[in-house]
């Protein structure tokens, strides 16, 4: 169960969420907007990376930025680009690395290790080096990591973007089949068609909310419209 | 990352890192309390015997790391030659030689995790002054991981540079390298949060 | 505390980076290691602490093995040659070039480039010297007239760590850290 009570975040003086206020407790959930409407900041702030300057960011009732302890347990973040997530020089070392975080001891977090690896059909992955690995290759490797811990609710940023079609299809498919809850932050409306419910951020705060056949008519409808126009030429600040 | 560890197998390979180590040191403090030609001839040529046992392709590869003494040497050659005082420059030659086997000698046959593990028992005592072993194992997976990457970055920044110039990529390439480095660090930094940092939650209580 | 580790191991494999491009060339077209560039950046950049903590953890994996010097050296062999003090020192240099950094707070180029001559090549020096001096079997000043050779390039180098660090605070001044 998420909740968000009137979550404002200012960053270097821009003004990044705006009172934003969430109860949610279905199983995939989409947050849809432009570059830079604030959905990675929001992103950051439900995993617990970003205290909010106002307001407050639960799952399950425990604050995710101050109870660290609980927020391992509770949400995974898939970072949109995962040469920003991947620390170790091997994929086992990666997915280990969470599994002794949550205290477990190192033979026991091998077999974990084995485990998800085996599950995903990706065994021989175990020893491979993580800088040689493709884009979609090392995304997946993230979503491992992330899922071996066990989150009730795991955070994508993005996951998908610049990825060719087929390997985007097949890590949907990977997503979909995720057992936990799933928040999906996104531009494109295309890869969260089939969720529970979509939120439109827009500068900052929630322009709609509601089921994905209407929220995403109205957020198609205004991409077009500003499509159309020339806001590239405005700087921000 | 590949290491300097021969992928041919010596005796040497299975004795104890920490051995090897200690005897190293013991070495090549000896090597450098000689003064006269002759012991450190023998030394040398002991030196030769040990990287010959583990077969030609082995010594090969161990002559090869010595190429950086060429320069040196030759400066010795020619320093000697005009002073005249051959012993003392064939003594230097010589210890050098000796010194520079024997530690190649050790790099190539211990495994990287075994040097680790030596590196850590010395470090132990450490511990108790608030060296967090922990940190420097995340610290050093770090520098394997990214080392690749930066000089990747490093690749793609110079032919970019060399897509729109015909002289070739300087210094000017170093400096969107550093602002990546620590960009990349911000990243990582906040990715080892989400995971629970340094010192995990549970460890703290 | 992460962010502190991360940025340390981030400049040591920096550093490393900076031997392993290809085809890396400084000015007037001399093909000399960029990775005391790198050394002089980690103060610059990094400030005293974490510059030397960057060399520090740099110099502990070539120890251990690890090939990250240029030309894909490393190893115990390093230690045991004529040129140990230049890499020995580095801690020391990052250090030294860091504080003068910190401390001295003027026009930021020009600052971090006196600071890197300090730093970077004065007390690098003394190290690399007496390295020399042992190895080789000579004297000090023997050892010393020896190295003046490299001196004019590391004063190029010195300039580029200044121009480098100012470039770095114009496009983006939470980067450097050292007057952070």
């Amino acid at each position: 169960m998420l909740e968000l009570r009137n979550v404002s975040v200012k960053l270097g003086g821009t003004q990044a969420l705006r009172q934003i206020s969430v109860r949610a407790a279905e199983r995939r959930i989409a947050i849809v907007g432009r570059n830079g409407s604030g959905k990675t900041t929001l992103a950051r702030v439900i995993a617990g990376l970003q205290t909010p300057d106002e307001g407050s960011a639960e799952i399950g009732g425990r604050d995710m930025a101050r109870d660290r302890k609980a927020a391992l347990r509770a949400v995974g973040i898939l970072f949109q680009n995962p040469d920003h997530q991947i620390i170790f020089p091997t994929v086992e070392e990666e997915i280990a690395f969470g599994l002794v975080q949550l205290g477990r001891p190192r033979a026991e977090a091998a077999t974990e290790v084995q485990a998800i690896l085996a599950r995903f059909g990706k065994s021989h992955w175990a020893s491979a080096p993580t800088h040689g690995l493709s884009q979609g290759q090392k995304q997946l490797v993230c979503l491992m990591s992330v899922l071996a811990m066990q989150p009730a609710l795991i955070v994508l940023d993005e996951p998908y973007s610049g990825l060719d079609i087929p390997t985007r299809l097949q890590l949907m498919r990977y997503v979909g089949e995720v057992e936990a809850s799933v928040l999906h932050i996104t531009h494109d409306p295309e890869s969260v068609r089939h969720y529970d419910r979509v939120i439109w951020i827009d500068e900052g705060a929630i322009r709609a909310d509601g089921p994905p056949a209407e929220v995403l008519r109205q957020f198609e409808a205004q991409m077009r419209l500003w499509g159309g126009c020339d806001d590239l030429s405005d700087l921000a600040g | 990352m590949i290491s300097l560890t021969s992928p041919v197998e010596t005796w040497a390979h299975r004795v104890p890192a920490g051995v090897k180590l200690a005897a190293l040191s013991l070495a090549t403090i000896g090597l450098f309390a000689l003064e006269d030609p002759a012991p450190l001839a023998l030394a040398f040529a002991g030196s030769v015997a040990l990287v010959l046992s583990g077969g030609w392709r082995f010594a090969g590869a161990a002559a090869r790391s010595l190429r950086i003494l060429w320069p040196f040497l030759g400066l010795i050659a020619l320093w000697h030659g005009v002073t005249g005082q051959l012993a003392e420059g064939l003594a230097v030659a010589l210890r050098l030689l000796a010194a520079l086997t024997l530690a190649s000698f050790v790099t190539m046959t211990t495994r990287l995790t075994d040097m680790v593990a030596v590196a850590s028992w010395l470090l132990a005592p450490f511990r108790r002054f608030g060296l967090s072993t922990r940190a420097l194992e995340l610290s050093v997976a770090l520098v394997v991981r990214f080392t690749p990457s930066i000089a990747r970055k490093g690749g793609l920044l110079t032919e970019a540079w060399r897509a729109r110039s015909a002289r070739r990529a300087g210094w000017q390439v170093v400096m969107p390298l550093a602002a990546l480095a620590i960009d990349d660090a911000e990243h990582v930094a906040e990715a080892l949060r989400a995971r629970g940092g340094v010192v995990p939650p549970e460890h703290t209580g | 505390m992460e962010r502190t580790l991360t940025l340390v191991a981030l400049f040591a494999a920096l550093i490393a980076g900076l031997g392993l491009i290809p085809k890396f060339t400084l000015a007037f077209g001399v093909p000399i290691t960029a990775q005391t560039l790198g050394v002089m950046l980690a103060g610059t950049v990094l400030g005293a602490k974490r510059g030397a903590l960057a060399c520090l953890l740099f110099i502990a994996l070539v120890a251990l093995g690890l090939p990250l010097l240029a030309g894909g050296r490393g190893g115990l062999g390093v230690f045991a040659s004529p040129t140990v003090g230049f890499l020995v020192g580095w801690p020391a240099a990052a250090f030294v070039t860091g504080f003068i950094v910190e401390r001295w707070r003027g026009n930021l180029a020009l600052v971090s480039s006196i600071a890197s001559v300090i730093g970077g090549i004065l007390v690098l020096y003394v190290f690399g010297v007496i390295g020399m001096s042992v190895t080789l079997g000579k004297t000090l000043p023997e050892a010393a007239l020896l190295v003046t050779a490299f001196i004019p390039g590391d004063v190029i180098k010195a300039v580029l760590a200044g121009l480098i660090t100012s470039a770095l605070a114009r496009s983006r001044p939470a980067s450097v850290l050292s007057r952070g």
